[in-house]
């Protein structure tokens, strides 16, 4: 009996010198993570700063700092390919050399987000809870967007300046589009071959937005399956056949009456519910055409992927961020 | 020890981070927009007709998307009629605007604040209505072919470029 015992005890204390050394061996594999030079820090104020520094900037800057367990393998695996990953989409320490409205453009983004329980990674917040943010951090960063920028003298002028020829340019749009939209275009195929649908000004509106963001202004569109499916109640999973359309023009100066109203337009974006054929895609084709000439969007197929990162705090949705007005016959 | 006690942390960080547990976000959570929906009385469903341009009222922080029956929208993307013609009924749907919890940085619907209509019942002359309330009730009808009033005003209003 007790040699019996003996025995088992060596054999586990073997496994567990076995899984020890393997361990320690494991810890040699790692990747090189470094810090790059910081070239342009976001501009933003000191406050706004230190929230991301300290939520975000782990994963989005040029300023790493792991705590010591996370360069412990496997987890330093983890959080090497997300630094990675996460500088590629974002990286806080290189974006102030961008234009301000774009640099802005990325903190409306961040704000969402967070607010959608999409940032920082639920993973990484669940190791490390302090990286939350708090309501109040919250919303520190949505009044900055909010405040409306202090334009100094010289630059509301060149504001003037811009939105005079952004309207005389909207009439010359206008006026060609109302003496040839009988015309049928020939019209190119996105790069991941979904097809431009003309008919989608004749689907049935769903919604529509005011984005106060991208001073644009947008109305979504349902196909007639779409249109059922919001009749009948069944939005998630959207059935196949499925298809929205979401048309963006620029929002005009407030006319004599005060209102704003669809400037040029920008472009129409599709998506196209096939839940075999878009597998890769999260069951959407994803296309986009861009001004009057609706030139196909992207470079290569890899455009896709911003549709679907930032679609992806959706996911419990099915993806889609529109809420469809009630009521649909 | 020390080393059997790295190894543990190793294995529950792994754990924490591949693991999953999310509740669904409120903000994420599948519904309609009930409070933007057209409830009442109307002659026609403006959202049953095709949309022909929209525009949003900042100071008074309101949204009005314009529709068209058959006659009004294909006469609104070419004009060959100015304004329109005979038949052409055009409907505006006005609303108040909340904040997109789904996008900070966007206003979507809320409660609708008045329905419009327009009918060219003949060359030069049209109907106007107008529903307010909730459910939305008539609370103001007229026919006339003065083009400086409301009815005359979206009729001019052009369509929005949808190539
Ligand atoms: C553990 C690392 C990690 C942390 C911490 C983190 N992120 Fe991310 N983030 C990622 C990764 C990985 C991606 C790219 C893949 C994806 O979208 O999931 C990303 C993508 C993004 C994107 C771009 C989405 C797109 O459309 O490309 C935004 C915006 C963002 N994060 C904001 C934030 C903000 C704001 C914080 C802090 C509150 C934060 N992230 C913290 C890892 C992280
Ligand atoms: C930066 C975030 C972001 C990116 C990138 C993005 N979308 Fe969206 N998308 C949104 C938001 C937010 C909405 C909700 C409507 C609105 O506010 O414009 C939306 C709505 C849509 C809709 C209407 C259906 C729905 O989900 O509400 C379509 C169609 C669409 N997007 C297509 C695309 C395509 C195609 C791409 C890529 C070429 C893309 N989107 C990239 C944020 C994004």
């Amino acid at each position: 009996m007790i040699v019996v015992a003996a025995s088992r005890i060596r054999t586990l204390v073997w496994v567990a010198v076995i899984f020890a050394v393997g361990f320690l061996c494991l810890q040699l594999v790692r990747p090189t993570l470094t810090n790059p030079p910081v070239t342009a820090e976001l501009q933003a104020p000191p406050e706004v700063r230190q929230i991301l520094r300290n939520s975000c900037y782990n994963c989005h800057s040029n300023e790493t700092q792991l705590p010591w367990f996370d360069k412990v393998v496997p987890a330093y695996w983890l959080v090497t390919s997300d630094v990675k990953e996460a500088r590629k989409h974002l990286n806080f320490s290189e974006i102030g050399k961008l234009p301000a409205a774009q640099q802005k453009a990325f903190l409306f983004e961040a704000v969402n987000m967070i607010q959608l329980g999409a940032m920082p990674l639920p993973s990484y917040l669940r190791v490390h809870p302090g990286a939350a943010v708090t309501p109040e951090q919250l919303a520190v960063l949505r009044n900055y967007l909010i405040a409306p920028a202090d334009l100094d003298a010289t630059a509301a002028a060149e504001a003037a300046i811009r939105a005079a020829s952004a309207s005389s340019a909207a009439d010359a749009e206008y006026d060609k589009w109302v003496h040839t939209s009988n015309v049928a275009m020939d019209v190119k195929p996105e790069f991941n071959g979904v097809a431009y649908i003309p008919d989608y000004k004749n689907w049935k509106v769903i919604s529509s937005t005011d984005r106060f963001d991208n001073h644009t202004m947008r109305e979504i569109l349902g196909n007639d399956v779409a249109v059922k499916a919001i009749a009948e109640g069944h939005i998630n999973p959207w059935p196949d056949g499925t298809t929205f359309a979401k048309v963006t023009w620029a929002q005009t100066q407030p006319d004599v009456n005060g209102f704003v109203k669809t400037g040029a337009f920008v472009q129409v974006e599709l998506m196209v519910k096939d839940a075999t054929k878009y597998a890769s895609t999260e069951g959407w084709g994803f296309g986009r055409w861009r001004g009057t000439e609706l030139k196909p969007y992207g470079k290569d197929a890899g455009f896709q992927n911003e549709c679907t990162s930032c679609h992806a705090p959706m996911a419990k949705n099915d993806y889609v961020y529109t809420m469809p007005i009630g009521g649909q016959q | 020890m020390r080393v059997a006690n790295v190894f543990l942390l190793g294995v529950v960080v792994a754990v924490g981070v591949v693991g999953c547990s999310d509740k669904t976000n409120p903000r994420v959570a599948t519904k309609l927009n009930q409070d933007a929906m057209l409830v009442g009385d109307l002659p026609a469903n403006p959202l049953q007709g095709r949309v022909i341009t929209s525009w949003i009222d900042k100071r008074n922080a309101t949204m009005s998307t314009m529709f068209g029956n058959d006659v009004a929208v294909q006469n609104a993307r070419t004009k060959a009629v100015v304004p329109y013609p005979v038949g052409a009924v055009l409907s505006v749907v006005t609303w108040g605007q909340q904040e997109d919890a789904r996008w900070f940085g966007g206003n979507i619907p809320k409660g609708v604040k008045a329905v419009e209509f327009v009918t060219v019942t003949a060359p030069g002359a049209y109907s106007y209505e107008r529903f307010e309330g909730l459910p939305l009730k008539k609370v103001a009808s007229g026919e006339g072919g003065d083009p400086a009033d409301r009815a005359g005003y979206l009729m001019s209003v052009r369509a929005a470029v949808m190539p």
